[in-house]
């Protein structure tokens, strides 16, 4: 028999480290016993409930090397995976140049959260399939069965392209505007560093069903890299959620575009809360080039955009969400 | 039992069965390891006594038809498909394992099918009848087989049970899951399910150990000429006669 | 009429502490030897608990001790669609089957997850029309419905029956209830625009803020208990019931209440604070309990769902002819309401329909907890009605202002089933005052213009609740410091009606504020009984009490002046906290001194003699108490005559991406209907605080029950939707009519609840506005629902379902 009485947060050992090689230590230590705490957002609610049984977590908020924003020589930035989604929606650099992180980053859940809330949390959270956050043993849970793709599953947030049996989609906000910026994902452990493109670091239940990135145990998302290639280019963002604040993504977007004369010359495309992973347009990225940015090519490649969509009971608004939000994206 | 079946919630918090537990793989593969391996000392062991190895020089006899290969090749992939698409994911390797692993399981399914059916009216069904007899064979060197020795139909028979039950509950597996050819529901009821997910699992191991063994034995200098005859189709005359028994199989000249 | 009090503004009492954290909710008290108690609830949808094995829980340590329903109830459960306050039968998912005890929480919450509970799995259902199938599961042991004084019944229609209602026909079978009046007939026969179609309302939760903790102790045979809850005196009288503690042996404390949206005005809704109660007399140590977000989600009570056919009919002037009205309801795995009738109610006395027809029928599901939330069923059809209107007004070239005008009910009019005739109405003023404030002619050229995507869309709306209540009591206290001692048992939600209605007897007594003190909060404190405060009745029945005990002060003031000082009781007057002669101001006593005369002639003046002889027992124990400690002044109200409506009118002007299926609220404008405002922040409150709730309805919140498994989906404010703060207009402009109700001595009328129908009737009618005259014919409107209709997909439509809103 299940308790269903919850919120009480069990007996939890804490780990504070200061630097970044004991953290490391004691992610390599404790592996899938130490969970790792940036902000607590995608935490406390898990622990409380008693759905993810950790029996260590690691604060890593206090490593001041994961922290901040800075600009190296090439031109391109760091941000370090603890530092507050307020601190990058609101740093002028991010702001000047990578205007669609920002955004991206201002608009994530809700004051409040984003005050605590950092960029590594954002990215490496976990699905908020209603089924799998109750605590009920699906497929991403370990177990072998998906309860929201059935006949009668709730599955209105749930996947149009990507499904395996999980039918989950990536929440981040700032995945794809990170996908859409070519972003590199810095991952450390007390083994080394290793660099991994965003697109690539998140993964698709094809290929692991119980993770959302690649991230193996013991490594712990330190930094991500922003090149120049797409400092100050046209950018496009939104996210439409059901309410303003303090919601998820029913579908959101990212994008960027270099222009000449109104032609867009290359352009990344990546929309998130459809698959599991932010989804890259690249059809519709290669379908542009050369194209004037206008009302005309908007309306010619917005079925491209949805061509593979698999929709579920409830979710197919998404369809039509999607092609207008990749509308609204290329007509600037 | 804790240690061979795990178990999970269903969605309304009863203990159900989820599955088999994946460490007994290692258990398995560990345990079939350490016994060929002995297997293989002992055999070193008495390999200087047995050096008068039969040739497969001379006049050759048709052990396999072409057909006969061509099955037991395909199936024998699929099932290594199966096996590595299977366990890749228990190992943590990320693939996109779980398509290539349905479709492998309908290939072997048919081709069970067929190899049954053509079995069953058009081979020689008697051949791998494992008779009561038999069981006397290992025991007694002067009782030379027909076309299959014992380990041989042994090995057959297991394969078969196994790879029967792989495929049922594989099949039952596949319903549940979305595919070209229907949408996935979740109409078995959780328990039945996780009985499902459990035999698999189980049948999994055996075939990993029973796939192991007779590569194994594949392999082995002494039984080699067999393998050589599941991809040529003959064998020699010497190692027909050195291995079995003429009055209970006398295949046909090879050309 | 120039008033001291009434109509002003002020600070109430508790004002303070809630702005600085320091007043206490349920959960900030502790006792010492308290212990935390935890529930374990069911995770069936339907269930029969078969047994309980806690030997591994109670051999932990810390772990005190466990209460189940066989304790609560040794001769068994009632059997009813009531909560109970544990149970053996659950019929949710989520509803309490015992609670266990230890010296913390974390302990309490390791030691359930040992409990074993062996449960028998029983047929559920989600949806009342499923379980109107010939085959459908009950939701109950033995029934799909509860009929009063009979028991459980089944309830069932043909399987054709269900699919042609599904498929948006009138039901043609036979409804548990009927109720009508005028010649439906006839008055279609006079329509010249008729519309018929169903429609679904989500049956939403109610989700306080504060959720159902309690802290509860014995001492000295007395049981204490704080808990949160709308009502004080109502309540605890109830509860001590529930409880099975003698009313006398029962305090109830609560000195404030973090929301209650209508779950917490009668101890029915909230019996699970007898498990705080009963597991402190087992384990005779104090049991705080705290319940969590779902669990409140789960008992904390949900709006009725509704699935129904509607049929207007609209003379060519506009007048609404005939309403035909066929709810089937959802009242859930326990409780219900009437919200259905509530509706057609509320149908006929805001649009003065010729003739009405209201058939309807409820049946259990096996989802939350049911009952009144805020507007219970005229809010529901609110957002359903509002949209015909302006599509009957566009149909036949009226104005949407205009035909709300001429279907307006004002005083005079009877309104209702019942045909019962309002004290007073101005809803034409309301109406007039709305478009004024929010430019409604000069606005239309705006209607419908597009930007891009985005369409623009006006709305306007009407909200109705009936709006007070008479019968209850009155105590008010004067000692020799000669303050005024208001005992007000109103209870505190939040609206501050206990402050305001207490106003009353300082203006009758012409007290200045700071001479006046509120006695509240806690039961031992003896307040009188007061109606519960639900219904947005407050203000009406409870200025009524609070005038009444202040004028029979005032009386026996004048009387013990009279006698000692010379004269005729008319002959005096008060002023300056004085009764003085009127001819002779001099003459006379300071309040002190007429108190301390009463005091030292007691009898009638001090409550010990010739009370009013219909006092309900809460307030006689409360008076006897009281008697011959000050000077008391008393009141049993008397019934009042006629329907004291409070009424709303709000506009607002939307602005549609139709892209994006998400609206933006660009302007609204909400007036009030009330009678004299008693308190003129306190209206601002509630019409903006409605307003939030009416922009939820219409737009966002929901109800979802995964149909598979009877699992709830919604059970936080993240998943229910309920809007947020930019999910609301920047500003909402307020006012209110203010014109005085003869049925109450100051003039007042209630608000709280039709705050929020007309804003949902306003913004369902924007929506509509925006998409050409698209009726959805549901409430929430959510973005998916619009971004399907713009594109046209059909895919995606789900048949009529209460608890998993129509996506």
């Amino acid at each position: 028999m299940v308790a269903t009485s919850h919120d009480v947060m069990p007996d939890i050992e804490l780990y504070q480290p200061a630097d970044e090689a004991t953290a490391l230590d004691l992610a390599d230590r404790l592996g899938n016993e130490g969970w790792l705490l940036g902000g607590g957002q995608d935490t406390y609610g898990w622990l409380k409930d008693r759905n993810k049984t950790p029996s260590a977590m690691i604060e890593l908020t206090q490593i001041d090397a994961w922290k901040g924003i800075t600009e190296n020589s090439d031109g391109s930035i760091e941000i370090g995976a603890v530092t507050t989604l307020t601190e990058i929606a609101k740093n002028p650099l991010v702001q000047s140049r990578y205007g669609l992180l920002a955004k991206a980053a201002s608009i994530v859940a809700s004051p409040q959260i984003r005050n605590v809330g950092t960029l590594g949390g954002n990215l490496v959270q976990d699905t908020r399939c209603w089924y799998y956050r109750r605590g009920l043993d699906c497929y991403r849970a370990g177990g072998n069965i998906c309860y929201a793709d059935s006949p009668e599953g709730l599955n209105r947030e749930h996947a149009l392209f990507g499904a395996s049996r999980c039918v989950a989609v990536s929440p981040s906000d700032t995945a794809p505007a990170l996908v859409a910026l070519d972003a590199t994902m810095v991952v450390s452990s007390s083994s080394g560093q290793r660099e991994i493109s965003a697109q690539d670091f998140f993964v698709g239940p094809d290929r692991d069903i119980l993770h959302m990135t690649v991230l193996n145990e013991g490594e712990i998302l330190t930094a991500v890299r922003i090149p120049n290639t797409w400092a100050n280019a046209e950018f496009y963002w939104e996210k439409v959620a059901d309410r303003n604040v303090w919601d998820f993504a029913l579908v959101n977007i990212a994008a960027v575009f270099k222009t000449t004369g109104g032609t867009i010359e290359d352009s990344r495309i990546a929309c998130g809360a459809v698959e599991c992973v932010p989804r890259r347009l690249t059809e519709v990225e290669s379908a542009i080039r050369g194209q004037a940015r206008s009302e005309s090519t908007a309306n010619s490649v917005a079925e491209m955009a949805t061509a593979d969509a698999r929709p579920l009971n409830y979710n197919n608004f998404k369809v039509p969400l999607m092609q207008n939000l990749v509308k609204r994206a290329i007509r600037g | 039992m804790g240690e061979i079946v795990r178990y999970k919630r269903d969605v309304w918090g009863e203990e159900v069965i989820l599955g088999v537990s994946w460490d007994l793989l290692y258990v398995v593969f560990m345990a079939i390891v350490i016994l060929l391996i002995a297997h293989a000392i002992v055999m070193a062991a008495l390999a200087k006594k047995n050096l008068d190895r039969p040739t497969g020089e001379g006049r050759r006899v048709v052990r396999h038809e072409s057909i006969d290969r061509a099955f037991h090749w395909l199936m024998a992939v699929s099932i290594l498909v199966l096996i590595f698409t299977g366990i890749a994911p228990i190992l943590g390797l990320r693939i996109a394992w779980l398509n290539i692993h349905w479709i492998s399981g309908l290939i072997l399914t048919f081709l069970v099918i067929a190899h049954i059916i053509r079995a069953t009216f058009w081979q020689d069904f008697k051949s791998m009848m494992l008779m009561p007899k038999d069981f006397a064979e290992p025991f007694d060197s002067s009782r030379k087989p027909g076309k299959y020795y014992f380990e041989q139909k042994g090995m057959h028979w297991a394969v078969t049970v196994v790879v029967l039950a792989v495929i049922v509950t594989g099949v039952l597996m596949l319903m549940q899951i979305n595919t070209p050819f229907w949408e996935r529901t979740n109409s078995m009821p959780e328990d039945q399910l996780g009985l499902m997910f459990l035999l698999h699992g189980l049948s999994t191991l055996a075939l990993v150990a029973l796939a192991a063994t007779h590569i194994y034995f594949a392999l082995r200098p002494e039984k080699i000429f067999y393998t050589r005859s599941m991809v040529s189709g003959w064998m020699s005359e010497d190692e027909l006669a050195a291995n079995h028994d003429p009055a209970k199989w006398s295949p046909k000249e090879a050309d | 009429m120039a008033y001291m009090h009434i109509g002003k503004d002020f600070t109430p009492p508790d004002v303070p502490g809630k702005v600085t954290g320091r007043i206490k909710y349920a959960e900030d008290y502790t006792r010492e030897g308290m212990v935390y108690a935890r529930l374990l609830t069911s995770p069936i949808p339907h269930a029969r608990v078969i047994d309980i094995d806690a030997s591994e829980a109670l051999a932990m340590d810390g772990v005190i001790g466990i209460l189940t329903a066989d304790d609560v109830y040794p001769d068994g459960e009632p059997q009813s669609t009531s909560l109970k306050i544990l149970t053996n039968e659950p019929t949710l998912v989520g509803e309490p089957i015992l609670a266990l005890a230890a010296v913390d929480e974390k302990t309490a919450e390791t030691a359930i997850a040992a409990i074993s509970v062996t449960f028998e799995r029983l047929p559920f259902v989600l949806d009342p029309l499923d379980s109107l199938q010939p085959d459908g599961a009950d939701a109950y042991n033995g029934g799909n419905t509860f009929v009063f004084r009979q028991g459980f019944a089944g309830e069932k229609w043909t399987a054709d029956q269900v699919a042609s209602f599904r498929a948006g026909n009138e039901p043609t079978a036979e409804p548990q209830q009927t109720v009508a009046y005028g010649d439906l007939e006839a008055s279609f026969g006079e329509s010249s625009y008729v519309y018929e179609g169903t429609f679904t309302n989500a049956g939403y939760p109610h989700h306080s803020m504060e959720p159902r903790s309690a802290l509860a102790y014995w001492e000295d045979g007395k049981l204490f208990l704080h808990g949160g809850s709308q009502s004080l005196t109502a309540f605890a009288d109830g509860l001590a019931g529930i409880i099975g503690v003698p009313k006398e042996d029962f305090v109830f404390v609560n000195a404030a209440t973090g929301g209650g949206f209508g779950q917490r005005a009668r101890a029915g809704s909230v019996p699970v604070y007898g498990v705080p109660a009963k597991l402190s007399q087992k384990i005779n140590r104090p049991v705080m309990m705290r319940v969590t977000r779902e669990e409140e989600f789960t008992i904390g009570g949900a709006r009725q769902g509704l699935t129904g056919w509607i049929k207007v009919g609209f003379k060519p002037d506009g007048v609404m002819a005939a309403c035909d009205l066929w709810i089937v309801s959802d009242n859930g795995g326990k409780g219900g309401g009437a919200d259905a009738y509530s509706a057609a109610d509320c149908i006929s006395v805001l649009y003065q329909a010729d003739a009405v027809r209201f058939r309807g029928t409820a049946i259990g599901t096996n989802t939350a907890h049911r009952g009144a939330q805020r507007g219970p069923g005229q809010n529901q059809i609110a957002p359903i009605i509002s949209p015909i209107l302006d599509v009957a007004a566009d149909e036949l070239g009226v104005s949407r202002l205009e035909i709300r005008k001429i279907n307006s009910a004002m005083t005079g009019d009877v309104g209702g089933p019942q045909r019962t005739p309002f004290t007073s109405a101005y809803m034409p003023e309301a109406l007039e005052q709305a478009a004024a404030a929010f430019d409604w002619e000069g606005r239309q050229s705006r209607r419908r213009q597009t930007n891009g995507s985005k369409v623009v869309g006006l709305g306007i709306g009407q909200g109705y609740h009936n709006a007070g209540r008479s019968g209850m009591d009155g105590i008010v206290m004067m000692g020799a410091d000669g303050r005024l001692k208001i005992h007000n048992g109103v209870g505190n939600l939040g609206t501050y009606s206990y402050a305001s209605t207490s106003r009353a007897a300082a203006e009758v007594l012409q007290m200045p504020w700071e001479s006046c003190d509120i006695i509240t909060g806690r039961t031992d404190l003896h307040l009188p009984i007061t109606s519960p405060q639900d219904g947005s009745n407050s203000i009406f029945t409870n200025t009524r009490t609070c005038y009444g005990a202040a004028q029979d002060m005032l009386t026996k003031m004048k009387e013990i002046a009279a006698t000692d000082l010379g004269g005729d009781p008319a002959d005096y007057d008060i002023s300056n906290e004085r009764v003085h002669q009127i001819a002779d101001e001099s003459v006379g006593y300071s309040y002190a001194e007429v108190a301390q005369r009463a005091m030292d002639l007691g009898g009638k003046f001090t409550g010990s003699a010739e009370l009013p002889e219909e006092l309900a027992e809460w307030t006689q124990i409360a008076v006897s108490r009281l008697a011959g400690t000050g000077f008391m002044g008393i009141f049993h109200d008397p019934r009042h005559e006629g329907n004291p409506p409070g009424f709303t009118v709000t506009a607002c002007e939307i602005e549609l991406d139709k892209e994006t299926g998400k609206i933006d609220i660009l302007e609204m404008v909400s007036i009030g209907e009330a009678g004299t405002i008693m308190h003129p922040k306190g209206m601002d409150n509630q019409l903006v605080g409605g307003a939030v709730w009416g922009i939820g309805l219409s737009a966002y919140e929901r109800h979802l029950y995964d149909p598979q498994n009877g699992l709830p989906a919604s059970t936080g404010y993240w998943q229910s939707k309920v809007p947020t703060y930019l999910d609301t207009p920047l500003k909402i402009e307020t006012g209110w009519v203010d014109l005085p109700d003869p049925e109450n001595p100051v003039g007042a009328r209630g608000i709280g609840e039709p705050s929020m129908g007309s804003v949902s009737a306003a913004l369902t009618a924007a929506i509509t506005d925006a998409l050409d005259g698209h009726i959805f014919g549901a409430s929430p409107i959510t973005a998916d629902m619009i971004i399907n209709h713009v594109a046209g997909t059909t895919e995606e439509a789900v048949p009529l379902a209460q608890n998993n809103f129509r996506g």
